[in-house]
């Protein structure tokens, strides 16, 4: 398959004058073509700060960042803010949590949308445009008038769909998705994640999940990456990890989710916090919470290992490579 | 409650520009008022022979009035009065305001629609022309000035009181108190009022600067209190003058305009640090 | 947006009953005989006594007579000046447009001048602008309005010879015409000034605090994702939505410049309501007083009013719960 992103080593940090936070530490993967892929971790994880600097959407003065993030050639990560713009909304798009803050509140829908829609393609004309998102209203099964209202007299989950559909104007290659459901209930949730896994066997659409919760990645993702305070545990086919987390941080979160299946079983939190991310860290970042934990873990950090051609640990118990398989 | 260290409220004092530039103008401003007799260089009340001498002659730093009156010697003994001014009406007004926004806030229902809408009634009052009309009519001691100022501003701070009493309401602490069988009135001054009374308390502060150019535009208007000594009336009494003894008003005004920013500063930096939204910057 | 109206405009109208019941119990509160009050001192006709208890049906218990001094005023009288034994009405009616043609031009300039002031001290957060403009807000807000156009005298027609410092015209020459009006606008240069100069911090910090409190909103965020320039981005989302707040101070000040505006005739001399003020408060006119009080009091009520209307326009958002 052909690879839409890659990334290589990604490092942000967040500079002030006393200290500097290593939010993301040499990150990389890959997505394909129409993958879903889940970035998955607890809040602090530095999932969000890895979406905001592939957006380049983070604060510059504030922030260091080095790696590549290769995206149709190019590095996202050190274009200039013309050349982004030229990608943004058209290649790439995104989706925020906060739905209710999302669009502006003393402007309609429709004016919005014509804002957005013009920037790359200014010479369309308002009827083209209402049609265009009308069309992708239908998609996210929202009613006509929902193009003349304002945000405040629109739901939640509404809003949420509108923010789906306005990010799908201009048929993006990839969209994200920053926590864009968890502040819905879950009944909406699930609907709402229902119409995006549909939308997507329709159209030729790949995105990222941004999320602290398992069972979003399990209800829309195919693949799913596990970051824990800025560095990846694991990578892979939802389906594999699923079945069989390698990683002891991957097997704690999905203890502490329920099962979908409706199972009653006893949900395990992990003992521990994270770690001062003020601080380089030596060995293996979540060794401290880790009950797999020995000296060697502590001491060295382990290497990225990939199993089975498509999926990748990172965790010194699966140095042998297939061997637990 | 938590407990507070001298330590800890220092390190907050150091921490915010503003609040430590107006607790160190409002140290300086106190030893200056205890102290007036000593930085005084004659008796404010004392009519001398040298009328309308301008600045540094004859020994009067800043001149003297029509009167004699030493200018330099009255802008010390003037911030007796601000001071005093500023923090009486500021006091009753506090009070006003948090028993009345406590009350309707915690008590909710009826009682809340009468007393927003008496809120709502009052912010719309030019409370000024209140003060003036009852000082002109009741007679204009200073003890009136400070207690007319005090109860036509306590809108603003009930407010304040009745939002943060809406709030503390729906609380844990609160809900086990009340189903412990505490009584409402234990309630409201056991827990609303001392939980919900730091943003009164940095607008009371602000609420200081306010009283303080109230009297002054009540002595302006020749409502001041004729036995004492205060900058409003000075600048009134220069009006006359302001083109041959402009000293007479022109630092008068200019201690209004320093003791009144003090108190902004200081209610502004209590803003600051009591408002956790302030403290907590996003992220 | 229909039912806020009429909220607001009860309210109004609340107010407005709230001060003349202020009023009444002012009068029956003040040391000495409501009579007294109403008629001065020095007064001591008989018939006239009469005629004042007849009208406000002084002889009657106290809840009868609020009922009937409210409706006297209703009727728009306001009463009769010791001084001057005229209507307080018709005294208020002469003085009030110089009033309000001193007060609108500076709340008018004091908006907008603050509000640019207050976006471009946002746009260079931290800066020296920032810095300077917001310690110098500091220092106007401080200032009574009075000292402050005594200072500019000094300034403005004492030392440079200027301006006038005293009256709306020049009393020696009669213009006419084009003449007439530069007259005034000479005349009104100094009083403007001195109350745009202390109105402007208001308006300087709500526009300041406001902008930069819109540019962290979730929404500007997205429309930066969606490539937007930063140009539009702020004279169309952030502008928008940073204003409404403006639009609120301009009401709520509107207690305030009333305040300043009759401090700043006084300074000045200026043929309007506060000097009529002083004239009142000097000669112990006590029906002037009130009559004052009460039309500053409705003013104020009328206008924020109508500015809740104009923000109930512009914001979609507006709905009484």
């Amino acid at each position: 398959m052909e690879k839409l992103l890659t990334l290589e080593n990604v490092n942000v940090s967040y500079v002030n004058k006393e200290k500097k936070v290593y939010a993301v530490r040499n990150v990389s993967f890959s997505i394909e073509k129409g993958d879903s892929l889940g970035i998955v971790g607890e809040s602090g994880s530095g999932k969000s700060t890895l979406a905001m600097a592939l957006l380049r959407l983070h604060n510059e003065n504030l922030t260091e960042i080095t790696g590549k993030a290769l995206f149709s050639g190019k590095n996202l990560l050190e274009i200039t803010q013309e050349e982004m713009n030229e990608l943004r909304w058209q290649d790439i798009s995104v989706v925020f949590q906060k739905a209710m803050n999302a669009l502006s509140p003393v402007h309609r829908i429709g004016e919005q949308v014509e804002d957005i829609y013009h920037i790359h393609v200014p010479q369309a004309s308002k009827k083209e445009i209402e049609e265009r998102m009308i069309k992708l209203l239908k998609l996210v099964n929202l009613p006509e008038r929902v193009y003349r209202l304002y945000p405040h007299e629109m739901s939640g989950g509404m809003l949420q769909r509108v923010a789906i559909a306005v990010s799908l104007l201009h048929d993006p290659k990839l969209v994200i998705f920053d926590e864009a459901t968890t502040a819905l209930d879950v009944v909406t949730q699930g609907q709402i994640l229902e119409e995006v896994v549909q939308m997507e066997k329709e159209m030729d659409m790949t995105r990222i999940m941004i999320t602290h919760d398992m069972s979003v990645v399990a209800a829309s993702c195919n693949k799913v990456a596990v970051l824990y305070a800025g560095e990846l545990m694991e990578v892979g086919y939802v389906k594999d990890i699923f079945k069989n987390p390698m990683h002891p941080y991957t097997q704690g979160l999905l203890n502490s989710f329920p099962s979908l299946k409706g199972e009653c079983e006893v949900l395990h939190a992990i003992p521990g916090f994270l770690p001062d991310l003020s601080k380089p860290s030596e060995g293996c970042i979540f060794a401290p919470r880790c009950p797999h934990a020995d000296d060697r873990c502590r001491r060295e950090k382990p290497v990225q290992q990939t199993m089975k051609d498509t999926r990748q640990v990172a965790c010194w118990l699966h140095q042998g490579g297939e061997e637990n398989e | 409650m938590k407990k507070i260290s001298i330590k800890k409220i220092w390190k907050t004092i150091v921490g915010d520009k503003q609040l430590l530039a107006g607790v160190i103008g409002l140290i300086v401003l106190l030893i200056l008022a205890l102290a007036a007799p000593v930085f005084a260089t004659e008796d404010p009340y004392h009519f001398g022979k040298d009328m309308l001498v301008g600045l540094g002659e004859n020994g009067h730093i800043l001149g003297t009035n029509h009167m004699g009156q030493d200018v330099y010697s009255m802008i010390i003994y003037g911030i007796r009065t601000s001071l005093r001014v500023a923090v009486i009406s500021a006091l009753i007004s506090g009070a006003l305001g948090v028993l009345i926004g406590g009350v309707g806030g915690f008590f909710g229902g009826k009682v809340d629609t009468f007393v927003s809408e008496l809120i709502n009634v009052f912010m719309m009052l030019p409370s000024f022309f209140l003060i003036l009309l009852i000082v002109a009519m009741f007679g204009n001691s200073i003890t009136n000035v400070m207690i007319v100022i005090g109860i036509t501003t306590w809108p603003s701070n009930a407010k304040l009181m009745r939002a943060q009493a809406l709030s503390l309401r729906e609380r844990v602490f609160v809900k086990s108190a009340r189903a412990m069988g505490e009584t409402k009135r234990q309630i409201l001054f056991k827990y609303i009022i001392p939980n919900g009374i730091f943003p009164v308390i940095a607008n009371t502060t602000m609420g200081m600067s306010n009283a303080i150019l109230t009297e002054a535009g009540l002595s302006f208007l020749g409502l001041g209190d004729p036995g004492i000594i205060s900058w409003g009336q000075m600048i009134y009494t220069g009006k006359q003058y302001i083109t041959s003894a402009w000293w007479i008003s022109a630092f008068a005004g200019v201690a209004i305009v320093i003791t009144v920013l003090v108190f902004y500063l200081l209610g502004d930096g209590l803003n600051h640090v009591l408002d956790p939204k302030y403290s907590k910057k996003r992220g | 947006m229909k039912k806020f109206v009429i909220r607001r405009a009860l309210t109004g109208i609340l107010t407005i009953i709230i001060v003349f019941a202020l009023n009444f119990v002012i009068i029956q509160m003040a040391p000495g005989d409501p009579i007294t009050t109403l008629m001065g001192k020095e007064n001591n006709s008989p018939e006239m006594r009469a005629a004042l208890e007849e009208k406000y049906g002084l002889d009657k218990p106290l809840p009868m007579q609020l009922v009937s001094y409210l409706q006297t005023a209703m009727k728009g009288d306001l009463g009769t000046s010791i001084i001057y034994n005229r209507p307080v009405s018709e005294m208020i009616g002469e003085k009030v447009g110089a009033t309000v043609l001193l007060g609108l031009t500076a709340a008018l300039l004091a908006a907008v001048i603050g509000t640019i002031m207050g976006i471009f001290a946002a746009r260079r957060q931290g800066g020296a602008y920032d810095a300077v403009s917001s310690g110098v807000s500091y220092a106007f807000n401080s200032m009574p309005a009075f000292w402050l156009g005594l200072m500019l005298i000094i300034l403005f027609s004492s030392i440079l010879g200027w301006f006038p410092s005293y009256g709306m015209t020049d009393n020696r020459a009669s213009y006419t015409g084009m003449a007439y009006v530069a007259d005034v606008l000479k005349h009104m240069f100094l009083p403007v000034l001195t109350l745009t100069l202390v109105l402007i911090p208001q308006y300087f910090r709500i526009a300041k605090s406001s902008v930069l409190q819109t540019s962290n909103e979730d929404f500007i965020t997205t429309l930066r994702a969606t490539g937007m320039s930063e140009k539009k981005i702020f004279n169309k989302y952030i502008f928008r939505n940073a204003i409404l707040p403006t639009i609120t101070i301009f009401g709520i000040s509107m207690a305030y410049l009333i305040t300043g505006v009759t401090l700043i005739e006084i300074v000045f001399a200026w043929p309007g309501m506060g000097r009529l003020m002083m004239t009142a408060i000097t000669q112990r006119d006590y029906p002037t007083l009130m009559g004052i009080y009460l039309i500053m009091s409705i003013s104020v009520a009328v206008v924020m009013l109508i500015v809740d209307i104009v923000y109930a326009m512009l914001d979609p958002r507006i709905r009484y719960e």
